[in-house]
Formats: structure tokens, C-alpha cells, sequence
């Protein structure tokens, strides 16, 4: 091409006019001519989330399953407990028989299961990972050009906040519990709109940048006599202190206009509920607020709770919890299952399914925030009623840009979980070759549904 | 950061050159500012130089929200507004203050702090409040003033650290104050962004606890004066040391006998004593549940935040009058029913009431049923389902806080498949139909009785003596004792060893921050029979452990380089362990 050009006169361009946002930082390199991936062939940067909720899917040793489909491939059915995954049922893989292996260490109830999958090791002690969780491996790849490096989000009312991130296994991080805490996380006070035509630098951010100097500067003398526990814990406070040194100078250069991003309202504080209902609310108001938030180019990355293991939900008027009921409730002769307990992992799942028609409500680029996102769904246990962490179900959702063949049932005969975390991180470009421990060490991606 | 800016001119040049030639400006300046710093000579003496490399840090804990929320009321004022979420904390052995010993700081950690380091900053610096807290004027308040800056972050730096700031720690922050002040035209904003810095640093917001040669004992360790300062202030008030005991420690008094009496008399008989034993008993009791604790509004439409609020209320209010103002027997504290009341709470107990203050005293009587904290709204419904009691979490929550008896998590193997669903009336009825199953009846033959015998109160602490229609059963057996309803549980705690051992136990821990192991034990059982001698009285039982040699033991981490006296040790730079997993 014989015409001057300047990056974002290219992008717009070549994308027919719909802009994607993209930060600064990776425009180092030019489009190819489809204007669907860098020059060099990589693929325009994607999202990545991983969305949890406690005490699984309805499969049974009877041989009652309600949620894992008879076919594989793209011809998979929609099985009665998948019935909110119909209308994104084509950006959506399943992946059936996929276990969590504990090479000798027990099964923490409600807690290993999911700990294998985020950490690739069977835990020794309950609430804690041996590992950090690969959440952290896709931050550090691909959330450094955004303000916020990673947002998590616990939309389960639960008695402590709950998160499943960890980068030392012992700190977890710090969600969002409420629909305006992380509406004035992502567009409060510090969010500069992309679209802005007024936009200046800050000079205030500057000189917030030598206060942060001035604390790094005492790092050794800090350091000097401290023993190996300690030594970690100030490795994390230094390194959130240089996310935090990130964050200020994203924030003084000028966003990339995202055509995407409209900020939204303020939503109303709302009444605290633990019921299935308001869960399910919260989780809805939630995922659109970061839906715009991941339009705006806010995060890249997130962590999405929407119960945790020991799930407390329950139907407004009912006495028993969830968690209760998932042990309690007998097995129907007839049925093969237990029914309240079914009906339960329903509703679950229709807040899975409303999560991302939020993500896919949002028109970007040549499809919507879903298709350029990945999203890891997961929970702590298969049968739950005897904690079993065999057939723990997982779904990708989300075309990854193109990278995913999305729409596809996987089956597996216990396999380890780790290799769809696997498969997770290298759909999202994290460079990664192989995950987890002992057993559940694999190099193996699941190739049928990696472009 | 320079070079990503200069790539974008392209396109908007206008725009971006000022921006360009503004960050070029700072850029220079701040190079200019630390070429200064590396050629500056240290401060130090020799003599101090030498002392840094005989002390170690032998652990460091992060300050807790109300420990924060304490120390910058009494630093600055009780005006300053602090809105902002904290990052969770974690229990461990029953205590946040071990589990948070384990705890960094996470990026939005970070954040929400260094957010709140700047509002508090502004408000304390705001122009109305600069004049109660800058001791001295600067020459021009247009620009730095290195002397007054100085005396402003030697006092500050002093108070947030728990000890004075090195001569590195002050230049550091001397350099933010007059570069922010020249860059800004305003002394004080640069005054505000070194104290922002305090604020945000890790000697604040972590408690790093020092421990230096002891000259008493050649080649021990012990604490430092002013980790000895802050360990005792935190325990007795919950907040960091005051002029008073800072002082103590400058000095050395600190360390003999009689300086360390006079101060821990002076901090137990003053009211901020108060502060000290509801945040233990905030700690032990695991009140901190009531942040996030939800009820179902179709089942117990009476609960709500403010009811949540006055629980936990009650039972602090409760055990300071009994403990400290009344100085009574600790065991008191499960067989008294004298304590307070508000309305909202009175409409739960459903019991009049009469007064025109918030709070009124009250007794329950003994028809009642009953007994002390155990059957307090607080204790009942943070133990309890969102619809329903739970005999089994309350017994567990019994042996785990006043036995010292944690529970262990279910086995997976747990054969749920055979439970079979039961049609009993009550809670009671339709645990006992489980615990027909060997798997489960193991464990909840322990931890249920103590549960089983507060039936007669609801998921909400309300009294009900029949569910469904059929008469609550209130009898159980524990440790083959056979007792009935709350009464019998509160004379059975009474009663037990057990009780004032565990909270010995705690307090301990608690001060030190760690987990107590088999070492510990003699120590704990001298402090557990002197604390029975004398009356199971908490004021003297926080004087006597604080006053033992035992609550300064340094423990020397793993990893950590021991200081030896040779030239060469003193200059070697330390190593920074790589750390990670076994």
C-alpha cells in the first residue's frame, strides 16, 4: 500500500468500519488484510473468564444423567439440565468424564475438585491451593495492556466473599459482591472513557506514580531478614504494587476508541438475598455490567463466581439449602435421580445461560464480546451428593475469535480436568505447553475444538 | 512508558505534544531526583548500620480493617470518613488474627488501599484540618519546604510505622513531598502524597515484627522495643502503640520488668481496654460473620442488617460489662442472662420494650430457658441455616470455640447414597434418622448434642418450643454427661475444663499471631491455673500472659540468614529466596 497510514486509520479500515478495542500495547504490529488477525498470523487479542458455581450436575451411578449428552460433535443434544445453553448453543463446547485425579492426597469435599481444575494439583488442606490458579498464567499474558489487570466477581451472596484466583495458594483475591461495587469499580471515579473526545493525561496520575516510587525504593532494606513465608507474601505486595504502577500508566495514555462501549447507569443498591432468585438476579445484572466493562476495554481477564462449592442458595419458603438437599434428597426409583436436586442445577444453569446472552447481547466487530471471548465454566463436583469429582462437568463458551470450534459435546473416560484448563489458556494465546501435577500432568490440549 | 507515548503522536499531534513535553519534563525530573538519591551518602552511623544486620524480621502480619480503621482515627482524627472493602480475612484454628498472619495483599487489595491512602491523605491535609495536623508552616506554600516537610513525615512516618522511619525511609518520602510540591505549586500537596506513601507501605499496612540480638543473652534474639510496644497495643487496645508506650520503647523501659507493669496497668485499667477485648472476643467468636450473613426473608421476615447489627452488639456489650467494667468469672458468661437489649432485638426475643435510651439493660429470667451468649441472637443465627436451625453447625461451632475442639471435614467417602429422606417433625428427628447411618454417626454423635439441646431456638434465636406440631426434645449427652435444653449446656461449659483452658489458649495466640504447638503447652497450663486462682478474671489473665517472657518469644522463621558479628556479614547483600512450592 502506497498510502500513508497511521495504525488506527488501518484498524478502522480494515475491520469495514466496526471497531474492535484493542489497547496500545499490541498495536506494535500491522493487520493482516482480513483484518481478523495480526500480519504475522496471531490472533487479535481475546478475553478469557472463568465462571464457577457449586455442587455440579445431575449424573448419577444409576444412570440417571440429566446433563451429559448421548451424542458428541457438533450434533450434540441439548439434554434437560443444558436447556439455557439453547441460544448459544453453537458458541458452546461441552466437555463430559473428565476427572479430578488426587494421586493419593484425599478429596477435600467441595474443594479439590475445582482446585485441580484451576491449579492442575490435588490440594493438601482445605482452602488452599498447592499452586497458583492458571487464571493468573492468562493475566500475566494477556491483561497487562488494560487498566484493570483482572476483575473478579462473586455473585453468590455467600457468607464470605468467594474467589477461587490465588497466586500463592494461601491470599485469594477480592471480588466484587454487588452489582454497584463493581459498577463503580469498572466505571467509577478513574474510568476515562475510550470514546471521549476531550481526553487529557492526568497530572495527578504522575505524581501518584512517585508515591508508588517511593515505597519500591525501601523494597531490599524490607526484604533484609525476613524469612521464606514472609518472603512471598512481599513478593505478592510488590507485585500488586507494580499492577497497580501499570494500571497508572495505562491510564495516561489515550484509550483506543471501542465502538462498543456505551457506560452505563449507575444500578440501584439492592437488598441482600441468598435465594436462588437473587442470585440469579445478581448474576444477570453482574455479567452486564461486565459485558460493557469487557466492551470498554476495562479487564481482558475475569473470575466469575456465581455459587460457591458449598453452595447456601435456596428456593425462597424452603427451609433446606442446596448444599442440603444435594445430600438428603434420595434417589428416585423411578427416575433414576433425584428431582429437587435437578431442579436446582437448572436454575443454576440458567444463570450460566443468562451470563452469556448478557456477553452476547454486545455487538463487536464482525460478532459480539462472546465471540471474542473464551469463558471456562465449571464446578467443584460431579454427583454431588457423594462429593464425587469424577465427571466433573465443563463447557467453553465463547469463539475465542475464531480460535474455538465451538459447539461440540467431548466425551472422556476420566481423563484429567486439567487438559480443558489446557486447552483454555492455549485458545486464549497464553503460552503454555503443559499444566498440572503428577497424574493430571498433561501436554495434551483437547485439539478437535482448537482451530 | 516514554516510548509508547512518543509512538502515538502521530495521530493527534497537537494534543499530544503537550502531553509529550509534559511527561518528558517529569520524566527528566524524576531521573534527576534519583541520580540525586544514589549519590547522596547514608545517614546512617556506623553503629546503626552494624544493628540493622543483627536484626531479623521473624514474622509480619497484615493489619486488620478495624485495626486500620483504629490506628487512622487515633492518628488523625475521629473525622476522617473511610469508605472503602476491604480484603477478606482468613481463619485459622478458630482465630483471624492466625489465619491472617498467612495473608498478602492482592492487586485490588492494592488498589482499594491506595485509593483510600489518597482520600485520607486529602481529608487530613484538607485546608481546613492542615492546621491541627502539620506541626509547623512552610516558608512558601507555593513550593517545598525540606524542614517542615521533614518534621511532618518523622512525626507521621513514626506514628504509622510503630517506630521511627530510617534515614532512608524519610528521604525517600522528603523526596516525593518536594518534587509533587514544586510540580503542583502547593507545599501541601506535596506533604500529601508522602503521606500517601506512608499510608500505602508495606510497614504500615503490615505488622513487621523485629527482633534484635539480645544483649542479655549472646546469640539470642529478642523483640525489639517497639515490636514489643506493638504487640502489647494491639492486644490490649487493638490499635498501635500511643506516645505513652512509643516512648517506653524508645527509651528501654520497655524491656525491664517494672517498665513493662507500669505500662500494661496503664493500658488495662484505661477504657481503651474495651477496644482491645471486644476486637478478641470479635476474633474468637467468629462475630465477623455478621458482614455477610443472610437469612430468608419468606422464613424469618424480622431479620435485617439492623438486627444483624444489634446482635453482635449485644453480645460485645454483653461481655464487657461482665468481664471487664464487672470483672466477673469468665464462666459467668454462660450461665448470667443479665445483659442489653434494643428494640429491634426485643421484638426478636419478644420481650417488651420500655426505655427511651437504644440500649437498656435486662435480665432473662429463668422460665426463660436461656443461658448466657449461647442463646443470644448472635450466637443462634450466624450458626444456623438461612431458613432453618442447625444442631450440627452449632455443635461443631461449640467445640470449635469454647472446647477448642475443631471438627474435621467430612470424609468423600461419606456414603450419602443410603441417606434416605426423613419425615420427622422436627431437627431433631430428622438428624437422629440419619445418624442411624454408621458413616455419619461417628462425628455427629460428638458435635450434635450441644446443638440438639438449643432446639428451642430457631434459625433466628427465637424461642419455640414445638415444630410442626410435635414438642422440641431438648435432652442430650456429651462426654457421657446427660443434660437438657440451653441451661444444661451453659452448666456443662461452666463445668468443663476444657473452657478456660481454650480461652487461654486463644489469647495467647491471638497476641502472638501464630499457632500454639506442643512447646507451648507448659507455659499455657502455668498461665491456665493461675488464670483459675484467680478467678478466671480476663483483666488479670491479658495482664499475667502479656508480662511473661513467653509472649515475646522470637521464633526464628525458616529461610531466614542469622546475623553473625564478621565485617563481611554485615555488607553481603541478602538473597532473595526464590520462593514457591514444595
Amino acid at each position: 500500500m502506497s498510502l500513508p497510514i497511521n495504525r488506527r486509520s488501518f484498524l478502522h479500515g480494515m475491520l469495514h468500519g466496526a471497531a474492535v478495542c484493542v489497547g496500545l500495547p499490541f498495536l506494535d504490529r500491522f493487520l493482516n488484510s482480513n483484518g481478523t488477525a495480526f500480519a504475522d498470523g496471531a490472533k487479535l487479542p481475546v478475553r478469557f473468564g472463568a465462571y464457577f458455581w457449586g455442587l455440579g450436575l445431575t449424573d448419577t451411578p444409576t444412570g440417571g444423567t440429566r446433563w451429559v449428552p448421548r451424542k458428541t460433535g457438533h450434533d450434540y443434544e441439548i439434554m434437560p439440565e443444558l436447556e439455557s445453553l439453547k441460544p448459544v448453543k453453537d458458541k458452546v463446547s461441552v466437555f463430559s468424564g473428565f476427572r479430578a485425579i488426587g494421586d493419593g492426597r484425599p478429596n477435600l469435599v467441595h474443594w479439590s475438585g475445582h482446585a485441580s481444575i484451576l491449579s492442575g494439583v490435588a490440594p493438601a488442606t482445605t482452602g488452599r491451593f498447592d499452586g497458583p490458579s492458571f487464571d493468573t498464567r492468562i493475566a500475566d499474558a494477556i491483561g497487562t495492556s488494560t487498566r484493570f489487570k483482572v476483575i473478579d466477581i462473586d455473585a453468590s451472596m455467600s457468607r464470605q466473599p468467594v474467589s477461587y484466583s490465588t497466586r500463592t495458594g494461601n491470599t485469594f483475591a477480592t471480588p466484587e459482591t454487588t452489582p454497584l461495587a463493581l459498577y463503580t469499580r469498572l466505571f467509577g471515579a478513574g474510568f476515562q472513557d475510550p470514546n471521549s473526545d476531550d481526553w487529557k493525561p492526568d497530572p495527578s496520575i504522575m505524581l501518584r506514580q512517585s508515591v508508588l516510587s517511593a515505597v519500591k525504593d525501601q523494597r531490599q532494606a524490607l526484604m533484609a531478614g525476613v524469612g521464606k513465608a514472609d518472603q512471598i507474601k512481599l513478593d505478592q505486595y510488590f507485585t500488586s504494587l507494580r499492577d497497580m504502577e501499570n494500571q497508572l500508566a495505562i491510564q495516561l495514555q489515550k484509550p483506543e476508541k471501542c465502538a462498543a462501549c456505551a457506560p452505563p447507569a449507575a444500578p440501584k443498591e439492592t437488598q441482600r438475598s441468598a435465594s436462588v432468585d437473587a442470585v440469579r438476579a445478581n448474576t444477570r445484572a453482574m455479567a452486564r455490567l461486565l459485558a460493557m466493562g469487557l466492551a470498554c476495554n476495562q479487564t481482558r481477564v475475569f473470575n466469575f463466581v456465581h455459587t460457591s462449592g458449598t453452595s447456601e442458595t435456596y428456593i425462597a419458603g424452603q427451609s433446606k439449602i442446596y448444599h442440603q438437599i444435594t445430600h438428603d434428597e434420595p434417589i428416585d426409583a423411578k427416575l433414576g435421580y433425584q428431582p429437587e436436586t435437578s431442579k436446582l442445577a437448572s436454575l443454576v444453569m440458567e444463570a450460566l445461560g443468562d451470563f452469556l446472552v448478557e456477553l452476547d447481547a454486545i455487538k463487536e466487530g464482525e460478532g459480539t464480546v462472546l465471540d471474542n471471548s473464551l469463558i471456562m465454566a465449571f464446578s467443584d463436583t460431579g454427583y454431588a451428593k457423594i462429593h464425587s469429582i469424577e465427571n466433573i462437568p465443563m463447557f467453553l463458551a465463547g469463539r475465542a475469535g475464531g480460535r474455538h470450534k465451538a459447539g461440540q459435546h467431548i466425551h472422556s473416560t476420566g481423563e484429567p480436568v486439567t487438559r480443558v484448563s489446557l486447552t483454555a489458556m492455549q485458545l486464549v494465546g497464553a503460552p503454555v505447553g503443559e499444566f498440572g501435577s503428577g497424574a493430571m500432568k498433561t501436554a495434551r490440549p483437547i485439539t478437535e475444538v482448537i482451530a | 512508558m516514554t516510548t509508547a507515548v512518543q509512538q502515538k503522536v502521530g495521530g493527534t499531534q497537537s494534543l499530544m505534544m503537550g502531553t509529550q513535553l509534559l511527561i518528558k519534563r517529569w520524566v527528566c525530573g524524576v531521573f534527576i531526583g534519583a541520580l540525586a538519591l544514589a549519590v547522596t551518602p547514608s545517614f546512617k552511623s556506623s553503629a546503626q548500620r552494624a544493628g540493622e544486620a543483627r536484626t531479623i524480621k521473624p514474622a509480619l502480619r497484615r493489619i486488620t480493617e478495624t485495626q486500620y480503621r483504629r490506628a487512622i482515627a487515633d492518628i488523625f482524627g475521629p473525622g476522617i470518613k473511610i469508605n472503602a472493602r476491604f480484603e477478606p480475612e482468613k481463619r485459622e484454628e478458630g482465630l483471624l488474627a492466625i489465619g491472617n498472619a498467612e495473608l498478602s495483599l492482592t492487586s485490588s487489595g492494592f488498589e482499594q488501599y491506595f485509593a483510600l491512602a489518597i482520600s485520607i491523605s486529602d481529608q487530613a491535609l484538607g485546608e481546613k484540618q492542615r492546621a491541627t495536623s502539620v506541626p509547623c508552616k512552610p516558608a512558601n506554600p507555593n513550593h517545598a519546604d525540606d524542614v517542615c516537610a521533614r518534621q511532618f513525615i518523622e512525626t507521621y512516618g513514626e506514628r504509622l510505622f510503630r517506630r521511627p522511619l530510617t534515614a532512608s525511609e524519610t528521604l525517600a518520602r522528603l523526596k516525593t513531598a518536594s518534587t509533587g510540591a514544586e510540580r503542583s505549586g502547593d507545599f501541601y500537596a506535596g506533604l500529601e502524597l508522602a503521606l500517601t506513601s506512608l499510608l500505602v507501605a508495606p510497614e504500615f499496612l503490615f505488622r513487621v515484627e523485629t527482633a534484635e540480638l539480645d544483649p542479655a543473652n549472646k546469640g539470642q534474639y529478642r523483640l525489639d522495643g517497639y515490636t514489643k510496644a506493638t504487640r502489647v497495643s494491639f492486644l490490649l487496645w487493638d490499635s498501635a502503640p500511643d506516645q505513652e508506650l512509643l516512648a517506653a520503647a524508645r527509651n528501654g523501659a520497655i524491656h525491664t520488668e517494672a517498665g513493662l507493669k507500669q505500662q500494661l496497668n496503664r493500658m488495662i485499667s484505661s477504657p481503651r481496654f474495651e477496644n482491645g477485648v471486644r476486637a478478641f472476643f470479635t476474633d474468637m467468636l467468629q462475630l465477623d460473620g455478621f458482614e455477610n450473613l443472610v437469612k430468608d426473608p419468606a422464613i424469618y421476615p424480622k431479620f435485617n442488617q439492623t438486627v444483624s447489627d444489634s446482635a453482635k452488639e449485644q453480645t460485645l456489650k454483653t461481655i464487657i460489662d461482665l468481664l471487664v467494667r464487672k470483672n466477673r468469672d469468665y464462666r459467668d458468661l454462660f450461665t448470667s442472662n443479665e445483659t442489653f437489649i434494643n428494640r429491634p432485638l426485643a421484638a426478636i426475643y419478644r420481650i417488651p420494650f420500655a426505655s427511651n435510651n437504644e440500649w437498656a439493660s435486662y435480665t432473662f429470667p429463668q422460665s426463660s430457658g436461656r443461658s448466657g451468649i449461647l442463646t443470644q441472637v448472635s450466637f443462634l443465627s450466624l450458626f444456623a441455616h438461612p431458613g432453618i436451625s442447625s444442631p450440627t453447625r452449632r455443635g461443631i461451632k461449640v467445640l470449635e470455640i469454647f472446647l477448642g475442639e475443631p471438627t474435621p471435614e467430612p470424609p468423600a467417602n461419606v456414603d450419602f447414597s443410603k441417606v434416605q429422606d426423613s419425615s420427622k417433625g422436627t431437627v431433631r428427628g430428622r438428624l437422629l434418622d440419619h445418624m442411624n447411618n454408621k458413616g455419619c454417626a461417628g462425628c455427629h454423635r460428638r458435635t450434635d448434642p450441644p446443638g440438639l439441646a438449643l432446639e428451642h431456638f430457631d434459625g433466628l434465636g427465637e424461642l419455640r418450643t414445638t415444630e410442626n406440631g410435635v414438642r422440641i426434645d431438648v435432652s442430650a449427652e456429651f462426654d457421657g454427661v446427660k443434660f437438657e435444653g440451653a441451661q444444661g449446656l451453659g452448666k456443662l461449659l461452666r463445668d468443663d475444663p476444657r473452657v478456660p483452658a481454650s480461652l487461654v489458649r486463644n489469647v495467647y495466640a491471638y497476641g502472638v499471631g501464630r499457632k500454639t504447638e506442643e512447646r507451648d503447652e507448659a507455659f499455657l497450663s502455668d498461665q491456665t491455673r493461675a488464670f483459675a486462682s484467680n478467678g478466671y478474671r480476663l483483666p488479670a489473665l491479658m495482664a499475667q500472659i502479656t508480662s511473661s517472657p513467653e509472649f515475646f518469644r522470637v521464633v526464628v522463621p525458616s529461610g531466614v540468614q542469622r546475623a553473625s558479628s564478621t565485617p563481611a556479614a554485615r555488607s553481603a547483600p541478602h538473597k532473595k529466596n526464590k520462593g514457591g512450592f514444595r
